[in-house]
């Protein structure tokens, strides 16, 4: 907010410029352009969501301060679609939030969501208004594919971008590494009943049976439940070489707690749900101890420089370490400043349909997560799932993601 | 692992859940027994208890499960944690009894359960503002001894939880029963107006009868975190409407009734996972409910309440 002072200058800057004719005018009345983060906010991920979300504020920030696109003056606008009943995000309310943004012609893009039950309930909504999104970590691929584009965007054009990979490779890729690299040839599948949770899992299965790896059974977790116990012992009397769960923290924490206790020597993994530093806190060593896991972006860690110089800015500001979504928020939010600073240079106007269509076809080379483009479903082209696992690390900080998830290397495509 | 022992652990399993679901469905029974009163506040006194045992426990110098101890310390420890977890969260059922529920004594109609409903999501909302929503880290002193039965394992804070939740039966049914409090909780339970003009101080028995409930409500939560080491804000509604299921099965205001429910729910919940799969364990659940009270509506052991004519 402008201060009475500033106000003041800024009223006789704009009274100065006009006498001075039309040519500067554009540059006097900066415009104000929001961009909507529906993020999780309350609820089981409610640190991940700060952590994701301050990815996108640094960029418009630095945005911002240098002045980066003549005339645009960045806001970006924190909407919560987590709710207390439900603990976690709640696609009702991620619905609502899309309204909100959809109605108010200042929202030129948005940003989010986390989730990819989230993600379903907001996309047709977000397609009737053109309002192009772009989500640094819901991975369910029904959302840009277009056998569903009937119901995801209705309105024809890809609205819904991501610059990380889908399940349609996170699970699958996963299924290779814990064959091919680790050896497992049986599984026992678990998923969470969300969204995401599901459609991993479903990947993750499709792909076993492919190459021949015994599928022993599936079942389903309430996450709001507190005792897997039953589940696991039948697991434990089937004798798998591998438990595979799909699904996010909030039923992930209780599963690698009593997982521990129940199943200790079996392997174990997960997808990008399980990668956080809630299983870290929430379970602690040594329950958590041999997870493994995936993240749907190339891992960068500081040892290359480009991520050294933005983890050193993003500790500055916010005082805490960023994670790999955190990264993928940061190109995200670049994505959106880079689009409309070409508009800017061209000329054209700055609205929902041309942020939609430039984002469509930018091309970054060179971002923290490597070459960012789009294909036409607004999938990102670049595609690579990460593997983890949790390794004691007693030298640094045990809730830290980047010291007690060592990272394997890259899942093998199908 | 044979299927004896499948079965085994499964009960054994069923049994743990069983013991928990009764602890917390106790103070459901003793509190509607005295006051016909669901008190929906129950659910999030428990967890509110939860998060204080979390928070006794790591003022003690005990996060997480790094530290384990054995012999006179951890019955110190836990025997502390116990008593300033029941009579804080006791204080809370107190607190709740004479600000809210007493000015709506009088009220009939569901305008007192409508109000634990409100309090519940008040007490949740203070924790999730408080605290915060992700799952917490419980410390975990108990050493951690296991039998091998075959191939079915059975820990040592399985035979705890049941130790305890039999002590804290035992000991409730002896006080209503056999103390003069008890008389008074009970004469005031079968007609509050007769028991005042005996001389029965009836005010002071449903605030008692509030203090014991969330004090179980408290030594409930402590439990589940040393159980399950973990609390998190939404822990009191999943257990919770089990717990309240269990009360409403074995007949609401009838003590071993809540038992006999806590123990058939988590028998049923442990046997239905493992053979049709942990999705249908409600579905399985709550049918088993409404059959029982088609057939039985007050319940498998019947029902007490007081009589209000």
């Amino acid at each position: 907010m402008l201060s009475r002072r500033s106000a003041f200058k800024a009223a006789a800057g704009i009274a100065a410029t006009a006498t001075m004719g039309v040519a500067t005018g554009a540059q006097a009345a900066d415009r104000v352009v929001k961009v909507g983060m529906d993020l999780s906010l309350t609820g089981a991920d409610s640190e991940s969501a700060i952590r994701t979300g301050n990815g996108a504020i640094l960029a418009f920030e630095e945005a911002n301060k240098y002045k980066e696109v003549p005339g645009i003056i960045w806001d970006a606008v924190k909407f919560d679609d987590g709710t207390a009943t439900a603990g976690q995000y709640d696609p009702a309310q991620a619905a609502t939030n899309a309204r909100k943004m959809v109605s108010d012609k200042n929202y030129i893009a948005a940003l989010g969501p986390q989730m990819s039950g989230a993600g379903k309930a907001m996309s047709p909504i977000l397609s009737e208004g053109n309002l192009a999104i772009i989500t640094p970590s819901s991975t369910n691929p029904d959302i840009t594919d277009p056998k569903f584009a009937a119901q995801y965007r209705p309105k024809g054009k890809a609205i819904y971008f991501r610059t990380v990979t889908t399940d349609a490779y996170q699970g699958p890729n996963m299924a290779n590494y814990m064959a091919k690299v680790v050896g497992a040839k049986s599984v026992y599948l678990l998923d969470d009943s969300g969204a995401y949770g599901v459609g991993i899992c479903d990947s993750f299965e499709r792909r076993c049976k492919e190459i021949g790896v015994t599928v022993m059974g599936r079942d389903r977790l309430d996450p709001k439940a507190a005792d897997y116990s039953a589940v696991l012992t039948k697991i434990k009397s089937l004798n798998p070489d591998l438990l595979y769960y799909g699904g996010v923290g909030q039923a992930g924490v209780k599963l690698a707690k009593q997982a521990y206790e129940i199943i200790p020597k079996m392997l174990k993994a997960g997808g990008d749900g399980i990668l956080g530093t809630e299983m870290l806190k929430g379970v602690g060593f040594p329950a958590v101890e041999g997870w493994y896991a995936t993240n749907a972006s190339p891992h960068k860690d500081e040892g290359d420089t480009q991520v050294k110089v933005f983890s050193d800015k993003f500790r500055a500001r916010f005082k805490d370490s960023p994670d790999d979504y955190t990264l993928t928020m940061y190109v995200a939010a670049r994505a959106i400043i880079e689009t409309v600073k070409v508009l800017v240079a061209n000329g054209k106007p700055v609205n929902r349909d041309t942020v939609r269509d430039g984002l469509q076809s930018i091309r970054m080379t060179n971002s923290l997560i490597g070459p960012v483009e789009f294909d036409e479903n607004g999938d990102l082209k670049n595609k690579v799932i990460s593997v983890f696992r949790i390794t004691k690390n007693a030298g640094k900080p045990l809730d830290s993601i980047d010291d007690q998830y060592k990272y394997l290397g890259i899942a093998p495509m199908s | 692992m044979t299927l004896g022992d499948l079965w085994l652990q499964q009960l054994i399993n069923g049994l743990n859940l069983g013991a928990m679901y009764s602890l917390l469905a106790l103070g459901f029974t003793l509190v509607y027994c005295i006051m016909e009163l669901i008190n929906f506040s129950h659910f999030n006194v428990f967890m509110v208890g939860a998060f204080i045992a979390l928070g006794v426990l790591k003022l003690m110098g005990m996060d997480g499960q790094s530290v384990i101890l054995t012999g006179l310390p951890l019955i110190g420890v836990l025997t502390l944690t116990f008593l300033i977890t029941m009579f804080s969260s006791g204080m809370i059922g107190v607190g709740i009894e004479r600000l809210l529920l007493r000015p709506l004594r009088a009220v009939t109609g569901p305008a007192a359960m409508i109000l634990t409903i409100g309090v519940s999501y008040i007490l949740f909302n203070i924790i999730l503002i408080g605290i915060g929503g992700d799952t917490r880290n419980f410390a975990n002193p108990l050493p951690s001894v296991a039998w091998n039965i075959g191939g079915a394992v059975l820990r040592m804070r399985d035979v705890l939880i049941w130790g305890i939740t039999i002590v804290l039966m035992l000991g409730l049914t002896y006080f209503v029963q056999y103390t003069k409090l008890g008389k008074g909780m009970r004469a005031t339970a079968q007609d509050p107006e007769a028991a005042r003009m005996m001389g029965v101080e009836v005010d002071n028995v449903v605030a008692l009868s509030f203090f014991i409930g969330s004090a179980l409500a408290g030594a409930s939560g402590l439990i589940f975190g040393l159980y399950y080491n973990y609390a998190k804000v939404d822990m009191g509604f999943a257990a919770g409407l089990r717990a309240f299921t269990a009360a409403v099965l074995g007949g609401i205001g009838n003590v071993p009734g809540a038992m006999l429910g806590g123990v058939l729910i988590g028998l049923i919940e442990s046997g239905s996972s493992q053979l049709i799969g942990q999705l249908w364990a409600d579905v399985v659940i709550f049918s088993i409910l409404v059959i029982v009270l088609v057939f039985r509506p007050a319940g498998l052991l019947g029902r007490q309440a007081p009589n209000k004519s």
